[in-house]
């Protein structure tokens, strides 16, 4: 019988040196996890695509309540002394009406005719807006009043009557000021 | 030396705890670091994925959804307001009048629109009416909903609001049509949809 030595022998050395060698990995162990870069690739495009596709619109909301029908209709108590600006839209150009009633050719007077005509075939939103300041000022009792109404055609577009409802806005001089932002509509006759 | 030692031609062994002992030593010492061979990407997919549910989700219920085609092309204006996302949103494009998703009625040519509105088959008693038949009855049942979502909300239910997306061309006599049916329908707050523009259209 051998006695145990303090010194390993070449064998268990051997051994040592064998067990404690790292295994390598056959080929089919490494990574064995799931491939998923095309995956990745294809989130990474439709990711793209959408963000280039949609059409990023800005959008806003102008308020109003129901239409004046028959003098009937939501909305709030107007003194005597209030403009009453109504804006006609007729295939000439801008008819207004106001306190003083019917305004005239070059919003200067009260008088028959068409207050706006169209520049060139086109509708005259910046005169508008002016003709809007001037009948604005012209009483200190009108200031406060942010009201408006509008009527038109049937045949006279949505377009149209938003960009009259912006020219009635924010005066075009004075950008601090501002108009008329609360529109009612009114039924043609 | 060890050999010796046991007096045989055997070469003397080590205990077997000796033999344990130098072989976790050299285990240890032998112990490399996991190597690195591939990116684990699954958390950054999870995210990236969770990002496009996301993403179109929020694309989807938004305002900015708004289909821009040629049956449906918002007017353009300088107002700045953020868009309101209360109410009963209805659709008027070039061909169709829509509550909610559901399609209501067809709508004839423009020319017709501009002359009777939706057309007297369509209205409540002739032509000069301007009570849509087709479209109340669908706003009756849509009121009645948002009636419930109001109280719901804590919000005054003796009255609705109506979010409404108009195509430019429109003529006045049909979103009168529309507006007016809808005040006949206890919708007493609008709110016309625009497109936002820098500068004021010609």
């Amino acid at each position: 019988m051998t006695e145990a030595s303090n010194e390993l022998s070449a064998a268990q050395r051997a051994r040592v040196r064998r067990l404690s060698t790292p295994r390598e990995l056959a080929p089919d162990e490494e990574g064995g996890e799931l491939n998923i870069i095309p995956f990745l690739d294809i989130i990474t495009n439709i990711l793209i695509f959408v963000l280039a596709t949609v059409a990023v619109t800005f959008t806003a909301t102008i308020d109003t309540t129901p239409p004046a029908s028959g003098g009937k209709g939501v909305r709030k108590e107007i003194e005597s002394t209030a403009l009453n600006l109504t804006i006609f839209i007729v295939n000439d150009g801008f008819s207004i009406k106001a306190a003083g009633g019917n305004v005239a050719p070059g919003c200067a007077s009260p008088g028959p005719g068409i207050a706006i005509p169209k520049k060139n075939g086109q509708y005259d939103y910046e005169a508008l807006n002016a003709c809007a300041a001037k009948l604005k000022s012209a009483s200190p009792d009108f200031e406060s009043e942010s009201q408006f109404y509008i009527t038109g055609n049937p045949s006279t577009d949505y377009q149209t009557i938003i960009s009259v409802i912006d020219a009635l806005r924010v005066d075009m001089r004075d950008k601090r000021r501002t108009l008329f932002t609360d529109v009612n509509f009114k039924v043609p006759r | 030396m060890t050999e010796a030692a046991s007096g045989s031609g055997k070469p003397a062994r080590a205990s077997a705890a000796k033999f344990k002992s130098e072989l976790r030593k050299a285990v240890r010492r032998n112990a490399q670091e996991p190597e690195v061979n591939f990116l684990n990407i699954t958390a950054m997919l999870d995210i990236m994925t969770i990002i496009l549910v996301f993403l179109l989700k929020t694309l989807g219920e938004s305002s900015a959804a708004i289909p821009q085609n040629d049956d449906l092309r918002l007017p353009k204006s300088i107002v700045r307001t953020q868009p309101s996302e209360n109410g009963v949103v209805l659709t008027i494009s070039k061909t169709q009048l829509l509550v909610g998703d559901r399609k209501v009625l067809d709508l004839p040519g423009r020319e017709s629109l501009a002359q009777t509105g939706v057309g007297a088959q369509e209205k409540r008693s002739g032509p000069n009416d301007l009570y849509i038949v087709k479209l109340g009855n669908a706003l009756q049942a849509a009121r009645k909903i948002d009636r419930r979502v109001r109280e719901a909300k804590g919000l005054d239910p003796s009255s609705s609001e109506s979010i409404i997306i108009a195509d430019g061309t429109t003529p006045y006599r049909l979103l009168i049509e529309v507006l007016f049916t809808l005040g006949q329908n206890e919708f007493a707050r609008y709110h016309l949809m625009v497109m936002q523009s820098k500068e004021m259209p010609r």
